[in-house]
Order: structure tokens, then sequence, then C-alpha cells
């Protein structure tokens, strides 16, 4: 369920509740210190530094622990943090950031704080580009020809070509210079990843032994003191215990409320359910390498023939949109001109028997002897109901279609072998998440299809590879979505996926805690302003 | 009773008195109870092959998610497609009795051919087949499984041949023992010195007259076993896959609603591999006390 193709980062769509700017060391607002906010998570963590980790619950740690240069606000604004502020020159070549000079690292047990340099920030660039760092992030990066510090607190970034949004990159984390051991490269061998230190709001106090993760608000932060003093991250096996344990007040937080317990908690007045829109959707993927799903005729029918409303309605308590195109609806690259193709189980078989097809005896539909008889390969996540749910409706609806399909619950990383190397599959079923809604190249472009690439499909269609470079070429926005927007509108059209819909994601709180704001794919991007009122702190 | 000149074959193993009188009066009822559940099974397969069952147990109704017990002629209620409850926990048991017999046919084969051969000729063969014996036995069963599903598919026939292969060892094991202590009996001797040949005293005068009773046992106990694997597995995800209904993935897609007291979708195929486990227990119980009782009482 889980994936990540895509590279920048600026996400759209937020629940903007008070938004109040950042003081300076002493926090301006009255609000009171102290509590603890106990969280529950989906399992351990993998690692803790921004680097090495490439899943969820480690994304939300590090965002507690480490600053960027630049930060976003809850208007989707670049904001400073680390930089206090910035240049452009040379059209958008060169950036040029003065850093903060009142910024410390986090100290570790019997030394002093050190200072935050040019030194760190160059320092985490060479580290996250080193060939033998295994890290996510290095794609994402490659626009950047150099890095050089003027003085301590100066550093030039010098881009290989101009690039629209540069500045929203620069929110990458930054890692002290004196952090991992080996100075040249980082991997999860470096103790470093599992005792990090950073810049951030909360420095991490320790590991326990159930791996819970304890985090302490820092005093000398350089925005001000956080207001809860503790963070707590529990990792739980099972769902249901931790939907059971926000309701017996054992946790605060649920940071992804599952679907099925939205109903139990939304009806309970201790607890608040506040959405926030991740940029993912969900889909079903052709292979078309098979000749029979190279029509587009027969990829729509199976479009036309699924009730995506219903499924929505019945799965997810009708929690989310539906969507027409590669984009997620959240995203400004979105075409809402576009429609999703309607429930139309008839002009589904109208489809089919124009590209061919007629019914056999046993009611499949057939061309030429081959019957469409298709394998969906499905992988077996930890909480799988909601998978199993959309897979055996789909089946169904298709079957009434003539078409057959033959679930295959697959063991992650086989799964994951049989997509991207094999490509031994008919269908198949997944979600994307993005932190760039606006960057499909990866998906649709034709010199994507290969081994371990995204475009595993073989999807490949002249336009859609000229307008994708056109729009990753062009530096005027407005420009760029109009593009998007043809993009989105022949891809719906050329029916790769068959799209189903981006779901709302609610967070499940505990009303004692106050002013709670959500980065929608980072999450605590404010949790520094969240506060626990004096009569609550337990 | 004996005549004498069966005396020389037949001293040690069965005597002529029916099965049935030899059973006490609880191994009738243990018997009669697990004969009960194998009938259940026949009864499955009738129903699933004639298709009287009370709705077609594929049948998703998502108008109708998660309905209680006794809704608009559901009797259990439905699972979290809508589909009927009790149409699939009676066709459940289809999916444990063909693949657990594979998994009892392998362990009851092989393990006997290591038994005798270890057990009867000793030796090297017996030094041999006791470290194949340990080798298997040190392999941690649910790793060999979790191996297996990774690099094929979860599929119920090749977890069912790791179960069956890992019980070969306990199957051997028996076995091996209960040559040894034969072979010290004189009937064995006197078949021997009269010129029976391997084959005959094998087949005949230890397995089949006097090792039945412990191989009829290890299959009931073995087809308990099957459905107790493939329970766990299904907790993991990793057992017989949606839309087969087994009733380990019934408990497990019906444990998600058992906190919010909805209890009905993980009870019911939870009792019904209660009572069948308990069902094979029995049965097994009961033969064993029948069977070697051998009517001296």
């Amino acid at each position: 369920m889980k994936s990540l193709p895509s590279v920048v980062m600026i996400v759209l769509i937020m629940f903007c509740l008070a938004v109040i700017p950042a003081g300076a060391e002493q926090r301006e607002d009255q609000f009171p210190d102290g509590g603890a906010l106990n969280y529950g998570e989906y399992g351990r963590p993998a690692t803790l530094d921004p680097i090495t980790s490439n899943d969820m619950i480690s994304l939300r740690i590090t965002e507690l622990i480490f600053n960027g240069l630049v930060g976003i606000d809850e208007k989707q604004e670049i904001i400073p943090e680390l930089a206090e502020r910035w240049e452009m020159e040379e059209d958008g070549k060169k950036y040029i950031f003065f850093l903060r000079q009142d910024v410390t690292w986090h100290p570790r047990e019997g030394e002093d704080a050190m200072p935050f340099t040019a030194d760190d920030v160059i320092f985490t660039y060479n580290i996250m580009m080193h060939p033998q760092t295994i890290t996510p992030l290095k794609v994402r990066y490659e626009f950047i020809e150099s890095v050089t510090k003027t003085d301590d607190y100066t550093v030039t970034f010098i881009l290989k070509r101009p690039i629209l949004n540069a500045l929203a990159k620069f929110s990458f984390k930054v890692i002290p210079q004196h952090g991992p051991q080996n100075t040249e490269f980082l991997n999860r061998e470096d103790p470093f990843v599992q005792s990090p230190i950073g810049t951030g709001p909360y420095l991490l106090k320790n590991i326990t032994a159930d791996r819970e993760v304890i985090l302490v608000a820092n005093d000398n932060y350089f925005k001000g003191r956080p207001h809860i003093e503790k963070y707590i991250a529990r990792p739980f096996a099972d769902q249901n215990i931790m939907g059971q344990a926000l309701m017996f007040n054992a946790i605060d937080m649920i940071v992804l409320v599952n679907h099925r317990d939205i109903p139990q908690i939304q009806g309970d007045k201790r607890f608040v359910m506040q959405p926030y829109n991740a940029l993912s959707y969900s889909f079903f993927g052709f292979n078309q390498r098979n000749p029979l799903l190279a029509d587009k005729r027969v990829r729509k029918a199976f479009s036309y023939a699924i009730n995506r409303q219903e499924m929505l309605d019945s799965f997810f308590n009708s929690q989310g949109t539906i969507i027409s195109g590669p984009f997620a609806p959240g995203s400004w690259a979105y075409n809402l001109d576009v429609q999703p193709l309607p429930y139309d189980p008839e002009k589904a078989e109208e489809l089919l028997t124009e590209a061919g097809f007629a019914r056999n005896g046993d009611g499949i539909m057939e061309k030429g002897g081959r019957k469409l008889s298709l394998t969906l390969k499905v992988p077996i996540a930890k909480e799988s109901e909601a998978v199993k749910r959309v897979v055996l409706a789909f089946k169904n609806y298709l079957q009434k279609i003539g078409v057959e399909i033959e679930p295959e619950f697959q063991e992650w990383m086989s799964w994951k072998e049989d997509i991207f190397l094999h490509h031994d599959f008919d269908l198949m079923y997944a979600s994307w998440v993005f932190d760039d809604s606006a960057d499909i190249s990866s998906l649709f472009h034709s010199a994507e299809i290969g081994a371990w690439k995204n475009n595993f499909g073989a999807f490949s269609n002249p336009d859609v590879d000229g307008l994708i470079v056109e729009a990753k070429l062009t530096l005027d926005h407005e420009k760029r979505r109009t593009i998007n927007r043809k993009l989105h509108e022949t891809i719906a059209d050329e029916n790769p996926y068959t799209f189903l819909w981006t779901l709302t994601n609610y967070a499940g709180y505990n009303k004692k805690l106050r002013k709670v704001a959500i980065h929608p794919y980072k999450f605590f991007s404010f949790a520094d302003e969240w506060y626990i009122p004096k009569s609550e702190q337990r | 009773m004996r005549r004498f000149s069966q005396y020389a074959f037949e001293i040690g193993d069965v005597s002529h008195v029916s099965f049935w009188k030899k059973a006490g009066p609880m191994d009738r009822v243990y018997i009669g109870y697990g004969l009960l559940v194998v009938l259940l099974v026949i009864i499955s397969y009738v129903l699933g092959a004639t298709g009287t069952l009370p709705y077609d147990p594929q049948e998703i109704d998502l108008e109708l998610i998660m309905a209680p017990p006794n809704t608009s002629g559901h009797l259990l209620g439905t699972d979290f497609m809508g589909r009927d409850m009790l149409s699939r926990l009676i066709i459940s048991i289809q999916a444990y009795f063909l693949p657990g017999m594979l998994a009892i046919g392998i362990a009851i084969v092989f393990g006997t051919c290591f038994g005798v051969l270890a057990g009867y000729w000793g030796g090297a063969l017996d030094i041999a087949t006791t470290y194949i014996s340990n080798l298997l036995n040190s392999f941690p069963r649910l790793v060999l499984i979790l191996l297996m599903v990774a690099a094929f598919k979860p599929d119920i026939y090749y977890i069912m041949i790791i179960v069956g292969v890992t019980n070969i060892p306990v199957v051997a094991s028996l076995i091996h023992s209960k040559i040894q202590f034969l072979k010290q009996k004189n009937f064995i001797e006197a078949a021997t010195s009269l010129g029976l040949n391997n084959v005959a005293i094998i087949f005949k005068h230890i397995l089949w007259h006097n090792c039945r009773s412990v191989l009829i046992i290890q299959a009931t106990l073995g087809m308990a076993e099957a459905i107790l694997m493939e329970t766990s597995l299904s907790y993991l995800g990793f057992g017989v896959q949606e839309p087969t209904p087994s009733w380990g993935n019934m408990v497990q897609a019906g444990s998600n609603y058992f906190m919010q007291g909805k209890f009905w979708p993980s009870t019911a195929p939870a009792l019904a591999i209660l009572f069948t486990i308990m069902g094979f227990h029995l049965l097994g119980d009961g033969l064993n006390n029948m069977l070697e009782r051998k009517g001296d009482r």
C-alpha cells in the first residue's frame, strides 16, 4: 500500500487553523508549557535520522528533531528556518542562504552544545550525495551543481539549471558535522541513525526496550521552547489495539485513524477527529505488455465497469474523493474539468464488443480464442482489510461484464519483484504517495520503462512523453499548469490505470491537545506550537 | 480362541473380537463425536457440490456489510464483504481437508519409511536417519513456511507440504521405537526363522498388525494440527487467501471488529475450529484406546 515516486516537495491543501508566526527566543503566546503527548504509531521506526530513513514513521519523528534551511508554514508558504534570509542570483541558478547565528545543536551527554554553522549544511549535502549513502533523497538533489561557504554563516548553492520551486527543495533536514561517526557516508550501521542530534524543537531522550521513542522539549530551540514537555511514540502491532488504547486514554493521539474506527471516535466527545489530505491515490494498474490490455478500449471498459462511489461509501464511510487522472486532487496540477468515468457496465460491455470480444459459453469475454481472464497481484499488508475489500469488489464488478479476475495475494517483497522487476502480472493494485504531486514523469514517461522503474505497466505515449518534458522544462508556473492540465486529460483518456480515489486521512486525538495543526505529509511540522492546558496535564 | 497354526504369526497382535466391542463406553462417545465431525465434512462437500447452501458463499452484498445474525435470512450474519457467514462456515472445512490429507500423507509415508529403515535394519541407516530427523527438527516450522510463501506464493498446499515434512521426524521416531520394541519379541524371531522375507515381516507383522493404531492416531492429530497451523498463518495474513473461505481467514477478518462489539464474524469460525479440532483429538484418543487394548480386558 505504500510506495513513493516523485521528487520535489511542496504540498498543497491544508486545514488552516490559527496561524501565529513563530517568535524568537521566548514564545510570544501565553500558552502553558508542560504535559506529555503519547501517540500511537503503526510500528517501530527503522532509523531516526532524516537521510537513511524512508518510512512515514521515521519521517514523523525526524520532523520533531531536525530543521531545514527553509520551512513551510500552514499556508504552504516558504518561511525562514535555519536560514534567516536568502538571495537568488543569475536567473535562479545561484542561491545564497544567510544562516541564523543563534542555533545550537542538541547537546550530547557530557558535552556542550555546539553551534550550527555553514559547515553543517555542506556536510549534510555531501553525505547525502555520497554514492555509498543509501537514501531516497539523492535523486531529488541532483539538480545542485555545487555548494560552497562564503563564511561561517553563509552558504551558496549553484544549480545545474534553474528549476521551478527550487526554494522549497532546500527544506531538507540538516544534520550536524559532529553527528555521524563516519563522516564520509551514512548507512544504517552508524550509531547516529539510532541516536541522532538535531536543531529541532525536540531532542531524543532515549528509546526504551519496547521501542518507544521518547523525545523531550529543547529548551534552547531557536523559535522558543515548545510547549509540550514530552513526545512519546508508542508502536502498536495491531491497529485495533491502538484504537482501544485511545479510547482508554493510554495514548493521546493516533496519527492515522483506521476508517473502521472513525464512527466510534467521531461519536465520542472526548476526542477530536482532524482531517488532513495526504497527496496519494489508489489505482488498479494495467500491464500493457499483455496484448489484450494494450487496447485502450479494454482498459476503459474496466474503469466503466466498477462502481467507485459504492466502494467508497461502503468501505471508507465516503471519506475520500474519486479521481479522474494521474495527479492527487489536492494538487494544483489536478484538472477539475476532467470527470471521472461514471459507473456504466453497459458501456463497458459495448467497449469490449467494439474491441472484438464476445462472451463464450461460460459467459466470459473472448477474442480469437483468448479469454479475458487476468491475474491481479496484490501485496499482503499488515492491515489488509481495506485492500481485500477493494480487490474482491473489483473482481465482483468485472465478473458482471464477463471478465474473470484471479486475485493473487503475495508477500510484499515478492510482489515488488513481480511488478517492478519481472513485470509478471496483468493487473495490480497499489497506491502512490506523493510529496510533489505535480511530478508524475517517473510514472508515465516511456523512458521510465525497465527494471525497478516506476512505469511498470510499460505505458508509452508520445504525446504524454512530450508534455512531461515540456512541463519539466518550463519555468513559468501558469504555463506549467496549463501543460499539466493537458497531461491530465490525455492520461485520463489513455487510462493506463483505473484511477480510484484519494482517501481523507484523519488524525484522532484527545481534546486536551490544543492548537493542533497538521502538515499533510510530514505531520508534526507545527508541533512546537501545540499545547496542553495546565489543568489537563497529567 | 486361536488355532495353533496362526500362533507363530499373530501372537502379540490382534484378536478377532470386533473393534467396537473393544471400545470402552467413553471411547464410544469419543469416536462417535469424532465420526460426527467427519460426517459434517462429508456433508459440507455434498452441500457445496450440489449448491444447496443457504446462500452463495461468494456473493457480495455491499448494502449488507457486517450484518448481525439473523438479518434478512443470514442466520449467522454477514462478513466484511456482506457475504453469508453460515455458507462460508460450512464450505470452509474444504479448505483444510485435502491439503490436510497431503500433510498427513507426507508425514506418514516418509516417516514410516525412515522409521523402518532406522528401526529394523539399524546400524549406519539408524545413524543417518537420526541425523536427518534432527536436521528437520532443528528448522523452525514457521520460518520455513514464511520462506516458502516469500519464494512462491501463499498457497495452502505449499504450507501443508512444509507441515508434512516437518512432521516426518515425529512419525519416524514413533515407528522406530515401536520396531525396536517389537524386534525383541519372539514372534518376529519366529517369523524370521520360518523363512518369511523382510517385506512380509515389515508390512504384515510390524506395520499392519502393530503400528496401524499409532499411524491412525497420528493421522487424526495431523488433521487437527493442519487446521491450527492454517489459523495461525491466517492471522499473519499468509493462510488461505481470499476469496476462498477458511476458518482461519474468517477469524482474522472478524477480529478487526471484535473490539467494537461485533463478535459473531470471529466467534462462529473460532467455535468451528474448537469443535473440529476437539473432534479429531477425541477420535484419535478413542481409536487409540480401542486399538491398544487388543481385546485383553
